[in-house]
């Protein structure tokens, strides 16, 4: 097992301390001195800085930002920012360290957007189960408030003004996505809406507005600072700047990892995360949230940027690595995420709401073991081959749900059909007796009634 | 007529003037509900309902759509358990067993004592440091049945009850 050295690492250097870098320290190692160089900065200058540093979205579409700020509507005012602290995607937990370990960088990092995007009023939709996270905000944003550095005539400047709410949301995963956040963020059901019109367009309240992921907003005032070509010197292909990876599962060190693109994911398991928990084998990885095709091991010797992903099969989304080991029934982990989806479809659409609902039936069913014989091709025209528009749920509701609902089930099939044939032939789940005595032998708490089949 | 509410007027008047729209501050005024009460009653919607200016049916609407909005009374100490994949495959099931066995916690009910109730979650955002679970609004991470029993006899130190169960 190579070493990993200390490696560079700009957004969480001190990770592992956990601690809140509040106002007087942020401010002693030059905090906010970004933000006070922005204000004399024309907006178009700030913008063309982003665009040239190739800063690309990190909530999971990986949208180009500059790009997006640039789609605004000319003399349209007000124009809002939402900042989207919903990181509900299955094995992501990269923001809730940015947020709860540097809230100032997020603040000045939402002044800078800001003035790139003409605003004078911003939010941060924090999702409910972050309560700590959304303390630590308001406490942040008091001590701002209190500095000058948000209200009125921010740092001393006639006519500058700029107010940031924080608001949290109340356990519901669709509220990420951003037309759903917008409701939300009004006062209703967090219900997505028909695109277009873009919320670029026509966004909260009907005016023009931009939402980013919190990771993304944090990047800004770093490029501004170091400049666009410091942060195209991690780079890959089309994906430039250091990310933060959240992996999770069977490794030995899960844990939120800032790296280049360049990292692959074979590194990021062995190396970085230190390998396989109790040396067990690889079984697949989910390597960009849960909505994304499996990774079987012979796949997984890639960059993890947005096109070394896609070149695999996969996608980077959120970059959140789900490791699973040789313990793991994918019929069973397939049941998992389609419960996900099925619970949290919003309702509004049909083939989103029943379709999530029949695809997480019939893999239940499988795992149970009372699979039918033609319950795969069942599954394969629902969800499609796990490409997009494919099966009769992808590309035919409002939002990405519906995508996001189907894909897990086509690339699951494909990668390991032979199993799920076995527990429809068996009738049982062949790993269940297995699993027991594995999880016996290392000392684990274990009991009847939950092994094998922990769905609820 | 405010009474669940009535003493909090002036800091929902200041919530709401931070927003452009006062029906903005539906969330966070259900959130006061909440952590006020423990849940959210129709009596409380009521009122929700009059400061916002809006029907009652409309804030239902809005309770019944999130999951973390509580329309029964739950535990005096609420575990939201998440099972989700990362937490799934890293033993949540491990603990809601041990809960059941050692404690009598079971899901979806409260315990007679009124202390404890245990719900299953999606993911709550630890996926790193997982079973991980939301003792009220708390995240405790890396559950093992050595850091339950911890977390059980803190809870019920607070609760003045005995430290002992069964
Ligand atoms: C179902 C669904 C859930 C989403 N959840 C999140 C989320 O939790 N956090 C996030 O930043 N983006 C999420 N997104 C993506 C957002 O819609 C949006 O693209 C993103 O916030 C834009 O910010 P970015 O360009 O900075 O990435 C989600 C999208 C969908 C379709
Ligand atoms: S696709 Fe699903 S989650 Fe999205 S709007 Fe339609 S029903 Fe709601």
């Amino acid at each position: 097992m190579p070493e990993v050295a200390e490696w560079e690492r700009v957004l969480l250097p001190d990770i592992e301390k956990n601690e809140t870098e509040w106002l007087a320290d942020y401010v002693r190692k030059g905090g906010y001195d970004v933000a006070r160089k922005a204000l004399d900065m024309e907006p178009e200058a700030i913008i063309s800085e982003v665009k040239e540093s190739g800063l690309r979205g990190r909530g999971g579409a990986g949208f180009p930002t500059g790009m997006k700020w640039g789609f605004l509507p000319k003399g349209a005012f007000p124009r809002y920012l939402a900042v989207n602290a919903d990181e509900s995607e299955p094995g992501t937990c990269k923001d809730r360290p940015l947020m709860e370990q540097r809230p100032h960088t997020l603040i000045e990092g939402i002044i800078c957007s800001c003035l790139a995007i003409e605003s004078e009023m911003a939010f941060i939709y924090i999702r409910g189960e972050y309560y700590n996270g959304a303390k630590i905000l308001d406490r942040a944003v008091e001590e701002a408030y209190r500095e000058g550095f948000l209200g009125s005539n921010i740092f001393g400047r006639e006519g500058r003004k700029l107010d940031l709410v924080v608001h949290r949301g109340a356990g519901a995963y669709i509220c990420g996505e951003e037309t759903a956040l917008l409701t939300s963020l009004e006062g209703y059901r967090g219900y997505p809406k028909l695109k277009p019109p873009f919320p670029a367009i026509s966004g909260l309240y009907g005016k023009p507005t931009i939402i980013n992921n919190v990771e993304t907003i944090v990047n800004v005032p770093f490029i501004l600072k170091n400049g666009a070509d410091w942060f195209k010197k991690w780079v890959h292909e089309r994906t430039t700047g250091l990310r933060l990876y959240s992996v999770s599962g069977h490794v030995k060190k899960p844990g939120v990892y800032e790296l280049p693109p360049t990292v692959t994911l074979k590194e990021l398991i062995h190396d970085y995360c230190g390998g396989m928990r109790n040396d067990h084998d690889l079984k697949f990885v989910i390597p960009g949230g849960s909505s994304v095709p499996w990774l079987k091991p012979d796949q997984i010797d890639v960059p993890m940027s947005h096109e070394g992903v896609a070149a695999a099969g996969s996608m980077l989304g959120s970059s959140a690595v789900m490791v699973c080991d040789h313990t793991v029934c994918p019929v069973w982990a397939l049941a998992n995420l389609s419960h996900f989806y099925k619970h949290e479809s919003c309702g509004q659409c049909t083939p989103c709401r029943e379709g999530s609902g029949w695809l997480y039936k019939i893999v239940r069913r499988i795992e149970a073991g009372d699979g039918q014989p033609g319950d795969l091709e069942t599954l394969y025209s629902l969800a499609g081959e796990g490409t997009p528009g494919s099966g009769m749920i992808s590309g035919k509701s409002i939002c990405a749900l519906g995508d996001a609902a189907a894909w897990p089930v086509g690339s699951a099939i494909k990668q390991f059909r032979e199993e799920f044939e076995e527990h429809i032939q068996l009738g049982k789940c062949p790993y269940k007796e297995r699993n027991i005595s594995y999880w016996m032998a290392e000392g684990r708490f274990v009991n009847e009634s939950f092994a094998g089949t922990p769905v609820p | 007529m405010l009474e669940i509410l009535k003493d909090r007027t002036g800091e929902i008047e200041r919530l709401i003037e931070k927003y452009p729209s006062r029906r903005s501050a539906m969330l966070p005024l259900l959130w006061i509900v909440q952590r006020q009460e423990g849940w959210v009653s129709q009596e409380s919607m009521k009122e929700v309902a009059e400061i916002l200016g809006v029907t009652v049916a409309e804030v239902y609407e809005v309770v019944s759509f999130y999951t973390m909005f509580q329309q029964k009374p739950v535990g005096k100490f609420h575990l939201a358990l998440c099972d989700t994949l990362s937490c799934a495959i890293c033993g949540t099931h491990e603990i809601v067993a041990y809960l059941n066995e050692k404690y009598g916690i079971e899901k979806n009910k409260v315990t007679e004592d009124g202390l404890f109730s245990l719900e299953l979650v999606e993911c709550i955002g630890a996926c790193a440091n997982a079973p991980a679970l939301l003792l009220n609004e708390d995240l405790i991470t890396n559950l093992t049945p050595a850091n339950i029993d911890a977390m059980i006899a803190g809870c019920r130190q607070k609760a003045g009850a005995p430290a002992a169960t069964a």
